[in-house]
């Protein structure tokens, strides 16, 4: 690859000397040239996976990804990631907000049974992935609650998506949605104090670990309760569920991700608080119907193939993918279990299907990992391998267990009757 | 007897039970969602009130009352009904609502119940089962004797269009208003024995036909006869089948009280009635009040002349006030008559005129049929 490089700069440099208009070699990929490949790569693997073996279009996409990232083939670049990264950013911040207007308290308070089932998956989670971390894998406290923190919700986008490809409608995927929702924005909270608790432990610096703690979860709240009563009072001038909806939707979405990167506050935190506000603040139902366009999937796409890409393979250690196992099944076990005993107005094969489904973990994961992980780059990389490797063996298994369970509960459509998701 | 017809069980004269298909919706734009099967499976309840089954959608369930002697006692099994089934709605977090059709449902993404006779269903009728997505009021009415029940339905067909106007509340189809004030009969005509029953003198005349359509091959059973009218020999009623389903549970009563009043009326006084003078005007007089309501023409074959609905309704109405009176159904009676009090079908049109969004429309609907918000 870089032979054929230096072959190509060479002559195009010595093209340069007699064609004054030619601009220096380009060293990096235009980002919408980026952004086209991997966009056709990505859409290209999921479309022959789903055809193939049937797969969820995602496993194709983080295949495409994994395959041509830096671990494996290399053709994207680390620099190219990081160029992607603001797509990836929009993207997840996207399916963020809409997890968090699925987050629907309302039911969850007039089912009690449901309550149950959710606050046992929520702290069963938790406790059994830290008590691992910290006992079995022998990390520090902090960096066990971290991996806890990081790794208990199940993965709302990739949730969102299985859903919406399969046009699933019924008790499991609802209950499916609103698990991860409630885990999610209980993993968004612990992810804030988690943050103190590292700094607190690698640089006894009591400052930071109060004040950055705070700043993530005010700077994530203020910026989306902004965010959401602009969008509210916009949107509210407009027709309901009309096109200019989904066009304020969509463009105070991406404002309120462009002003969390600005200030160092994490994008999935405060996209996914905006959706809940939207959510909570709409009594009148201004935005309620309103979904996003069809064209998420073009963003979706590139996220999963950028996630594919960021994942550590180049770090494997069979001891890693043994310990990231380990990791999944004491979640699969604290998961399966509080779906189980807690749905009790559910048939037993439904809470089964219900704890089936809650088992991806992904995006968000990875990227709450990496969040971490760069405070303190040293140790904090090596520390969360373990997260990031459950999360890679869970970007391939993921979508195809909460698939398998949706199809199993009997609640996806025919062929004939699919809206959701591409081709 | 024939195949296919059991024997007819003789009733208490003119007993009541009323059926409801009612739509089940997505909490969260409340479009059609699939539930039926969910809540079955998750229903707790002893029938004190009645039945709640499975419809031919995953987006319908079916409510009936117990067999009841009166119009109180309708009353009392749909609001035992109606509490049950929206408590196991909350619990799962399903929407319910009255109306005939739902305003802005893709009827290609209706999923057809599971089980062998919804499957059949499917098989034979094709797109058309996904389209009978609709949702219709049917009223049992006891009668003692197999005779009387042919006569009655008979008797009962110049009425049809009374009770589409006084039911209807289903303007909108697709999301759009259809001018129609009930357009859930256009779904159901489209199946081939839906409409009138043809002329028939007795039930033994009435077996000879359906003998001529099993050997035709046209109808296997009863439940195949989508008439507007029809007999229910394992009930031993006459049940008609015309209504929309009503947005609250008061109009399904007061329709109920219509219903008894009529064939008490009918079956006290024996009107004689003009079979096939009626055979012309039939469907006509059923479109006029299908497409306009209580603002319908009808046509009078032995006068030769066109008669307003609303006319022929108000007369009808102070002609039932003594049977209901009898019955002890005044009350719910004149509440079909009261002057001013918008139909469904109106009611509908009005919250489209202020909302101006069809899931607007539904979830006020909904709000309403489930004694929540405002709209209740």
């Amino acid at each position: 690859m870089e032979t054929l490089n230096a072959y190509a700069r060479a002559l195009w440099e010595s093209t340069q000397e007699r064609l004054f208009f030619l601009p220096p070699f380009p060293d990096q990929i235009d980002t919408l040239a980026l952004f086209g490949l991997l966009l056709v790569v990505g859409l290209l693997a999921g479309e022959w996976l789903r055809a193939r073996f049937g797969f969820p279009k995602m496993v194709g996409y983080v295949l495409a990804g994994t395959l041509f990232g830096p671990s494996l083939l290399g053709w994207i670049s680390v620099e190219a990631l990081t160029q992607a990264r603001p797509i990836a950013d929009a993207a997840l911040g996207l399916l963020l907000m809409e997890a968090g207007r699925r987050l629907d308290l309302r039911w969850l308070l007039g089912n009690p049974a449901l309550l149950r089932a959710t606050a046992a998956d929520v702290l069963l989670s938790f406790v059994a992935i830290y008590f691992f971390a910290w006992l079995l894998v022998g990390l520090s406290p902090g960096w066990a609650a971290a991996t806890a923190a990081v790794t208990m919700a199940s993965a709302p986008a990739v949730v969102l998506l299985t859903v919406e490809e399969s046009s699933a409608q019924g008790q499991v995927t609802e209950r499916v949605i609103l698990h991860t929702a409630i885990a999610t924005a209980v993993s968004f909270v612990l992810f804030a104090l988690v943050l103190g608790f590292v700094h607190a432990e690698l640089s006894a610096d009591w400052i930071n670990a109060v004040a950055h703690p705070l700043w993530v979860a005010v700077g994530a709240a203020l910026i989306a309760w902004g965010t959401a009563r602009l969008t509210l009072l916009v949107a509210a001038r407009l027709p309901k569920r009309s096109l200019a909806q989904v066009f304020v939707l969509v463009a105070m979405a991406l404002l309120a991700v462009g002003v969390a990167r600005m200030l160092a506050v994490p994008v999935f935190l405060t996209l996914f608080v905006m959706g809940a506000l939207l959510a909570f603040d709409d009594r009148r139902q201004t935005l309620a119907y309103t979904q996003l366009p069809e064209a998420h999937w073009l963003l979706a796409i590139i996220l999963f193939v950028i996630v594919g890409a960021s994942l550590p393979w180049r770090e494997f250690t069979w001891l890693t993918a043994l310990q990231a196992l380990g990791l999944l099944l004491v979640r699969a076990a604290a998961k399966t279990g509080a779906a189980y005993f807690g749905n009790r107005n559910l048939p037993p094969a439904k809470r089964l299907w219900v704890g089936l489904g809650i088992q991806p973990l992904s995006a968000t994961a990875v990227f709450m990992a990496y969040e971490i992980a760069a405070l303190y780059p040293e140790v904090g990389r090596s520390a969360l391998l373990l997260p990031l490797f459950a999360a890679a063996i869970m970007e391939i298994a993921g979508p195809v267990l909460c698939r398998l369970a949706l199809v199993r509960a009997g609640e996806t459509a025919g062929d004939g009757e699919k809206k959701g998701g591409i081709a | 007897m024939s195949e296919g017809i059991g024997e007819f069980r003789e009733s208490q004269p003119l007993t009541l039970g009323v059926e409801l298909e009612l739509q089940l919706l997505s909490r969260r734009d409340f479009d059609l969602t699939r539930g039926a099967t969910d809540l079955m499976q998750a229903l707790d309840y002893d029938e004190r009130f009645g039945e709640i089954k499975l419809e031919i959608t995953e987006s319908m369930i079916e409510v009936s009352t117990q067999p009841q002697a009166t119009v109180a006692g309708i009353a009392a099994d749909l609001a035992g009904l109606r509490e049950t089934l929206v408590a196991l709605c909350r619990r799962n977090n399903i929407a319910l609502c009255g109306g005939g059709t739902h305003a802005f449902h893709r009827w290609p993404e209706r999923r057809i119940c599971p089980g062998e006779r919804f499957d059949a269903i499917y098989q034979r009728y094709g797109y058309l089962a996904k389209q009978f997505t609709v949702f219709g009021q049917h009223v049992h009415v006891g009668v003692t004797s197999a005779d009387d029940a042919i006569w009655l339905t008979q008797a009962l067909g110049e009425y049809v269009p009374a009770f589409i106007a006084l039911s209807a509340a289903s303007p909108f189809v697709d999301g759009v208003d259809t001018l129609f004030q009930s357009a859930r009969l256009n779904a159901v005509s489209a199946f081939p024995l839906s409409g009138q029953c043809p002329p028939l003198a007795d039930w033994a005349d009435f077996l000879d036909h359906f003998r001529l359509l099993q050997d035709c091959g046209i109808a296997k059973s009863i439940k195949d006869l989508y008439w507007d009218v029809r007999p229910k020999p394992e009930y031993g009623t006459v049940e008609i089948r015309v209504c929309d389903t009503p947005l609250s549970i008061e109009r399904a009563t007061a329709l109920a009280a219509l219903a008894q009043s009529l064939c008490r009326y009918l079956l006290r006084e024996r009107p004689a009635f003009d079979a096939e003078g009626l055979r012309h005007v039939a469907r006509y007089n059923k479109f006029q009040a299908c497409r306009y309501g209580r603002e319908a023409q009808l046509s009078e074959p032995a006068a030769r002349r066109q008669r307003p609905l609303r006319e022929w309704l108000d007369a009808l109405l102070v002609t039932l006030a003594g049977d209901a009176e009898a019955l002890g159904c005044g009350n719910w009676l004149r509440t079909l008559a009261e002057r001013g009090a918008p139909s469904d079908a109106d009611w509908l049109r009005a919250t489209w005129e202020r909302e101006r969004n069809m899931n607007d429309v539904v979830r006020t609907a909904s709000e309403r049929w489930m004694g929540e918000g405002d709209a209740s």
